[in-house]
């Protein structure tokens, strides 16, 4: 379960707070939604629970199945099951796809104390994952990211998602600058890694990719705290009203 | 006027070494009036020092203290195991090969079939019986200052390739030099190879040491190479040693019509270093591929000075060099690409690059584009950088230890001048001693 306690984050350099006071509760099992305007927050949430340096958390805890993970390095969190599929996923130029998914796969098994897979091994993993989201081996065979569209690097995501099999999984605007075929299979990825065990949490600005990713909660996010939660049926509704009523201006 | 030039001591000692040693050096009566002729130029010119343009962030005068006593032929023997040891993971790129222990052929060590149209020769061996027409192209010293002068005085042995025209041999020929024993030395080899018209072949020159051998050394060596007419010519050195030694390297390349040189460099562990490499274009639609990689640590030196002269119309030239640099480390990128006034159609590109690992290093980058002609395409570039903090995040946060981030990093950044590199095994060589240096090791 990931709980999110009293949530007060601001960035390193800068006094303006981002979040809050955010309370959010995630069951393993379930997946939650969060909505809300550009500016609400969104993506903050999203980086802070991956580690990433450059924000500060005055207040408040994240607890993921009952253990702290602030203090927690980004490798140790993901080591505990945490996944951030990034907005804007990076190109790391000369690193090949799967010397990418191979080391961070076998750091992953080294810290969960399982050996780490041979080659065969690893290329039959890639190929049976790889096929389910439409990535070919020869993708894989050239630097991570380098030169692919925006719908391959958001596969991309999902892909190392289903190798690394995390069971807290966060996903960042993961519709942005997709077309609805590239939706559809990323969204397809996403269903068919839900499970009792693991508990995601979809942060997007839309309602559309919850056509394709049905949430069993949506949060609306919006000046750093969560304003409302309700059924599947709030991102329609959103849909229809805007963001106007939580932000207290029109959208 | 006269000016009394104060000589420094390593000069002097230069010279003094130069006058005890000379009888023993490999040569007749022709090439010894040579190495005298050397040592007088030498001696005229001095240690060039940084109010020398070209030596501006390699000042030798200041930083060669001491000259180290020439190594001996002492015949001390070297197994082939030791040597697969000191080559590390070079040992596994199959080649042809002729290998030197301190500056002296041991042709107990060669493993050269006779390929087809590959001829190697020791070059101690032809200093002492060549006829006197080809001391010429043996003994070379003009024009290119002190360093190369210090070569042809004291300059023991070498190898000298002839690949005839139109043969293509496949194999790679590995040219290794390795450093044996516990005395400390210096040593001065050459090579002269030339490619005849239309061959294509792969060079490997090494310079490695055996481990347990002395860490001060002095190593001064010559690479005098003619591409013929439309042959084809991957050219590769790798100097791979352990923090202290001085390695002084020219690479002097002469293309022919349509020759296409593709040449590369490693260093690794060179305590100081300078890495020349001089291009003249001879014939019209010449192509190099220029490129290396250097991992500089401690207070270890790095210079990298290139000067290719576009003399003759329609010749392409592409550089990309790119360094590590740790702790006091330093690189020197110094590119010189002249464009003649009649060599219209040249197309020129230059790329150097540095990733900082630390704060103490220092990049001295220089581009220096001279045209005079109007017709052209030439560009340079040049940048330095650390590890880019939002890739660093993105690899942990997939799990990767900082440790093993950062080292992922660093080997695509090396990495992509070493895949500059053809041979597939020499370019897994290569990016295994690259990541054995990331390790801190000195060999695989």
């Amino acid at each position: 379960m990931l709980e999110i306690k009293n949530l007060h984050v601001k960035l390193a350099d800068e006094d303006r707070m981002i979040l809050k006071g955010l309370s959010l509760t995630v069951p393993k099992g379930e997946v939650h939604a969060i909505m809300g305007p550009n500016g609400s927050g969104k993506s903050t949430l999203a980086y802070v629970l991956a580690g990433r340096e450059g924000y500060e958390v005055t207040e408040g805890d994240i607890l993921w199945n009952g253990e702290s993970i602030l203090d927690m390095e980004p490798d140790e969190r993901a080591a505990k099951g945490v996944f951030l599929a990034f907005q804007y996923p990076m190109e790391i130029p000369g690193v090949a796809g799967l010397t990418f998914l191979r080391t961070a796969l076998n750091a992953l098994r080294k810290k969960r104390g399982e050996p780490e897979l041979t080659t065969p091994a690893f290329m039959k993993l890639i190929k049976e994952k790889g096929d389910k989201l439409n990535i070919d081996i020869e993708m894989l065979k050239r630097p991570v990211n380098v030169g692919f569209s925006g719908g391959e690097k958001k596969r991309s995501e999902i892909l190392q998602m289903a190798l690394l099999e995390p069971t807290l999984c966060v996903l960042d605007e993961t519709d942005s600058g997709l077309d609805i075929d590239a939706l559809r299979i990323v969204s397809e990825g996403v269903n068919a890694l839900r499970d009792k065990d693991r508990a995601f949490l979809v942060i997007t600005h839309y309602q559309r990719l919850l056509n394709y990713i049905v949430p069993d909660k949506v949060h609306v996010l919006a000046d750093g705290r969560i304003q409302k939660t309700g059924g599947k049926e709030l991102a329609l509704e959103l849909e229809k009203s805007g963001y106007a009523d939580y932000t207290g201006k029109a959208a | 006027m006269n000016v009394a030039v104060m000589k420094t001591k390593a000069e002097q000692a230069l010279t003094e070494t130069f006058e005890t040693v000379v009888g023993k050096l490999p040569g007749s009566a022709a090439v010894k009036e040579r190495r005298a002729e050397a040592i007088g130029t030498f001696s005229s010119l001095g240690l060039p020092h940084r109010r020398i343009e070209e030596w501006k962030y390699t000042d030798l005068r200041a930083n060669f203290k001491e000259v180290l006593p020439p190594a001996v032929d002492d015949g001390s023997p070297l197994t082939i195991a030791e040597l697969i040891v000191a080559l590390g993971p070079l040992a596994h790129v199959a080649a042809h090969r002729v290998a030197f222990v301190n500056g002296y052929h041991r042709p107990e060590l060669d493993d050269v079939n006779e390929a087809t149209g590959l001829e190697v020769a020791a070059l101690g061996r032809a200093l002492a019986s060549a006829p006197a027409s080809d001391i010429d192209s043996l003994t070379r010293a003009e024009g290119s200052g002190a360093v190369v002068a210090l070569n042809a005085a004291f300059m023991t042995d070498g190898a000298i390739v002839r690949v005839a025209d139109k043969a293509v041999v496949e194999k790679p020929l590995l040219v290794v030099f390795v450093r044996s024993g516990g005395e400390r030395q210096s040593v001065a080899v050459r090579n002269v190879i030339s490619v005849g018209a239309g061959a294509t072949a792969t060079i490997i020159e090494a310079h490695v040491v055996l481990p347990g051998a002395t860490k001060d050394a002095q190593s001064n060596a010559l690479s005098e190479v003619t591409v013929g007419d439309a042959a084809t010519l991957n050219h590769v050195k790798v100097a791979v040693d352990e923090g202290k030694c001085f390695h002084l390297s020219n690479w002097d390349i002469r293309l022919g019509a349509d020759a296409n040189y593709r040449g590369f460099q490693f260093s690794s562990g060179l305590g100081l270093a300078r890495n020349e490499v001089n291009v003249l274009y001879q014939g019209e639609g010449g192509k190099i591929d220029l490129s290396g990689a250097y991992l500089v640590r401690g207070h270890e030196h790095v210079d990298t000075t290139l000067v290719v002269d576009h003399a003759v119309p329609r010749c392409d030239s592409r550089e990309l060099f790119k360094g590590v640099l740790d702790g006091h480390g330093r690189g020197v990128f110094q590119g010189k690409v002249i464009v003649r006034p009649d060599a219209q159609k040249t197309d020129g590109k230059q790329m150097s690059q540095a990733l900082m690992l630390s704060e103490d290093a220092e990049f001295d980058s220089k581009p220096e584009l001279e045209i005079f002609a109007d017709d052209v395409v030439c560009g340079h570039g040049t940048t330095s950088a650390e590890l880019d903090p939002d890739l660093l995040f993105y690899c942990r946060s997939r799990g990767i230890p900082e440790s093993e981030a950062r080292a992922l990093m660093i080997e695509s950044f090396i990495g992509e001048a070493i895949d500059k590199v053809e041979n597939t095994e020499l370019h897994a060589a290569l990016m295994t001693l690259a990541t054995n240096w990331l390790a801190g090791q000195v060999r695989g």
